[in-house]
């Protein structure tokens, strides 16, 4: 244990004391809030395109304003105006379409003159103005109309964890977050681990520090201190990701939320329950990817063969991030379910079903003993590894080598 | 492959022990036994009578034959790391840390990643990394390869200190007379198998000859010489006459008898060296 708590403690003093570190938590910071207001900055640059004027019968014009406010950043109106050439759009700098409406007997007639057609969605257009058109063609009342449109529909959640759409989006986008943050973690942390065992066997430190310490506590320390380190990191991370995306307590108001949906969330969606579970399945994925990484970056004799051995190792939890995305749109189908029980896989994909789906308990506290059960033969396995590995120089050992390594 | 078999020693605490063997004979192996890396299949190792565990291991210092540091890390760091691993804490890291920098000379390059030192200081780092947490036990690998006769000295100077301090010391090298001035016992291993042990005089007391210095080597002499039993010349290039006997040999009737029959200036009885003991056991395996 004491040789435990002193590579522990030494790791985490030469990590923290690291340039590449600190620099690691600013970018991935930066990196975070970028993802999150993305799309608002894609917002932006889409409303600079859908600025449009209006033109055309005054009465239409009047109440095409409204409307086409949901879709279209409407500049001017132009009431009365019937005739659009092609000066005037380029007169209006600003301006990317001129919308020019006209009455026609019992329907309503809709010209489009745009400066480039791809920004100008006809979908959009017509369900815009088909409040205008059904009025037109109908000749019921604007008071009547719009109550017939407003079709009530109520939501009644059966099995669901959540009792809103809007809830159970906000844990889809919490959800994605954090297993974002924890592919990215395990895959920074799992690779510096191996170039840093790969580091210090190449450069024949090595047998100094199995000679000082015990190889297994030498692992285990260094694992442990990154993975400490690296709920550092997520902290850090997570906090920059709701402070630049959450809005605390209940969500917003429905025409707020349209409008805030891309770019902000309700913490509200996410239980403590779900954090313990993704605290619980951070950890074991991480134990299990890094200590692999570990043990393959024993076997190296050159920093340049790490991106070779690291490839295949990399698979799995790329698999289990893909997978861990379609879980969070399909959380109960077959292969998500039976990847949750799946070591190295587990990790991501059971913790996105706790998020998005009611999973029961028996579920979770199977998936746990079998991965920590799976955590611990790894550890077994690769603390073997290491030990030989660490001091094996000359040619790469062969499987069979490796094999007979893990059965000693 | 069975690097060592059968090797069996001990060592005096506070003393120090010269491993020698040639290249491959397996005193790396035996090395890296004693500090723990490797697990001997067969038969035992203990400190203080008691088996090697991970605290007793943790009082020892290892320099192994192959150098490395961690690179990038700061020479002052890379002591205290090394200090720290060993179970040091703060004040006892810093104090001994600095220590060891002024021991070595190291001052001007405390604040240079090691990489950017030449070999010598490197080593001279290392060395420090070995020994920072004043072991009981220093295990040192081929200590003075690749350091200059400047630095040999210092390192030699460093050992003798830490001799004086009671830390015992196993150390293995190709200079013999480096472990010839250290050393109070040796360990002779060739093919992993041990095939001379003890203290200096122990091992010249099991050598069957005795060399002796005659000058001048006149034509008389020489007579009297090849009368001995079992004596015969060996080759010489300083006009002395060098010759071996037999090691029970009364070497004052020789002398009475050379008197006898010429005047004899220098009558040497040449005691073997730890290089002649070597190379006649090394030879003697082969």
């Amino acid at each position: 244990m004491n040789d435990f708590i002193t590579v522990y403690s030494a790791e985490i003093m030469r990590r923290l004391r690291s340039r590449i570190f600190i620099v690691g938590i600013l970018i991935g910071a930066i990196g975070i809030a970028a993802l999150i207001k993305l799309p608002a900055l894609m917002d932006s640059v889409a409303t600079q395109a859908n600025r449009i004027e209006i033109a055309g019968d005054p009465a239409l014009v009047s109440q095409a304003g409204p409307l086409l406010r949901k879709d279209y950043h409407v500049i001017r109106a132009l009431p009365g105006k019937t005739t659009i050439l092609p000066s005037d759009l380029s007169d209006a700098k600003n301006v990317s379409a001129i919308i020019l409406l006209r009455r026609s007997g019992h329907s309503m007639n809709v010209v489009v003159y745009a400066r480039d057609p791809g920004n100008i969605s006809v979908s959009s257009l017509r369900r815009d103005l088909l409040p205008i058109s059904l009025q037109i063609a109908t000749g019921l009342s604007r008071a009547d109309l719009s109550s017939a449109m407003k079709l009530p529909v109520a939501m009644r959640a059966i099995n669901s964890k959540f009792g809103t759409a809007a809830q159970a989006n906000d844990a889809r986008i919490i959800a994605y977050i954090m297993l974002f943050s924890l592919y990215i973690l395990i895959m920074i942390n799992s690779q510096l681990i191996m170039s840093s065992v790969a580091e210090e066997k190449t450069s024949r430190i090595a047998e100094m520090l199995v000679a000082s310490v015990n190889p297994s506590a030498l692992l285990s320390g260094k694992i442990a201190a990154s993975a400490t380190l690296a709920i550092v990191q997520m902290i850090i991370w997570i906090g920059v990701g709701f402070l630049f995306g959450a809005h605390p307590g209940a969500p917003p108001a429905l025409e707020a939320a349209d409008s805030a949906r891309a770019t902000t969330f309700s913490l509200s969606s996410v239980s403590s329950a779900d954090l313990a579970g993704f605290a619980a399945f951070f950890l074991l994925g991480y134990l299990q990817v890094s200590t692999m990484f570990a043990a393959v970056g024993s076997l190296v004799n050159r920093t340049e063969d790490l991106g070779a051995l690291a490839g295949p190792l990399v698979i799995p939890v790329v698999a289990a991030f893909l997978i861990a995305m379609t879980a969070l749109a399909a959380p109960n189908t077959p292969v998500v379910i039976i990847t949750s029980f799946v070591p190295l896989i587990a990790p991501f994909v059971m913790f996105a079903r706790i998020v998005v789906s009611d999973v029961p308990a028996w579920q979770v506290m199977l998936s746990l003993a079998i991965n920590i059960a799976a955590t611990w033969a790894i550890a077994v396995l690769a603390g073997k590894i290491y030990r030989v590995g660490m001091l094996l120089y000359g040619r790469p050992p062969k499987l069979a080598q490796i094999w007979s390594v893990i059965r000693s | 492959m069975r690097a060592v078999r059968d090797v069996s020693f001990s060592i005096e605490a506070g003393s120090t022990f010269g491993l020698l063997g040639p290249n491959g004979a397996g005193k790396t192996t035996t090395m890296r036994m004693i500090v723990g890396i490797y697990m001997p299949d067969g038969g035992s190792i203990a400190w203080k009578s008691a088996p090697i565990d991970g605290r007793i291991r943790r009082r020892f210092g290892y320099l192994p034959e192959e150098r490395g540091l961690y690179g990038r890390m700061k020479v002052r760091e890379q002591i205290a790391f090394f200090g720290r691993l060993h179970g040091l804490v703060e004040p006892d890291v810093t104090t001994r840390t600095q220590r060891w920098i002024d021991n070595l000379e190291l001052n001007e390059y405390v604040d240079r990643p090691c990489a950017e030192l030449s070999k010598g200081n490197q080593q001279k780092v290392q060395i420090a990394c070995a020994a920072v947490h004043n072991p009981e036990l220093l295990v040192l690998d081929e200590p003075f390869t690749g350091l200059d006769p400047v630095n040999a000295d210092m390192l030699l100077a460093t050992l003798r200190g830490l001799k004086q301090n009671d830390t015992t010391l196993v150390l293995s090298s190709h200079q013999m007379w480096q472990l010839e001035q250290l050393c109070d016992r040796f360990c002779i291993i060739t093919n992993g198998e041990n095939r001379a042990s003890g203290t200096l005089a122990q091992l010249r007391a099991v050598w069957t000859t005795r060399v002796i210095r005659i000058e001048p080597g006149g034509e008389a002499v020489r007579r009297v010489l090849q009368s001995v039993a079992g004596a015969h010349p060996l080759a010489s290039d300083d006009g002395a006459l060098l010759y071996e006997v037999p090691a029970n040999t009364e070497l004052p009737s020789i002398l009475r008898d050379l008197v006898a029959v010429e005047s004899v200036t220098r009558f040497e009885a040449i005691e073997p060296s730890l290089h002649d003991i070597y190379v006649r056991t090394i030879e003697g395996a082969a």
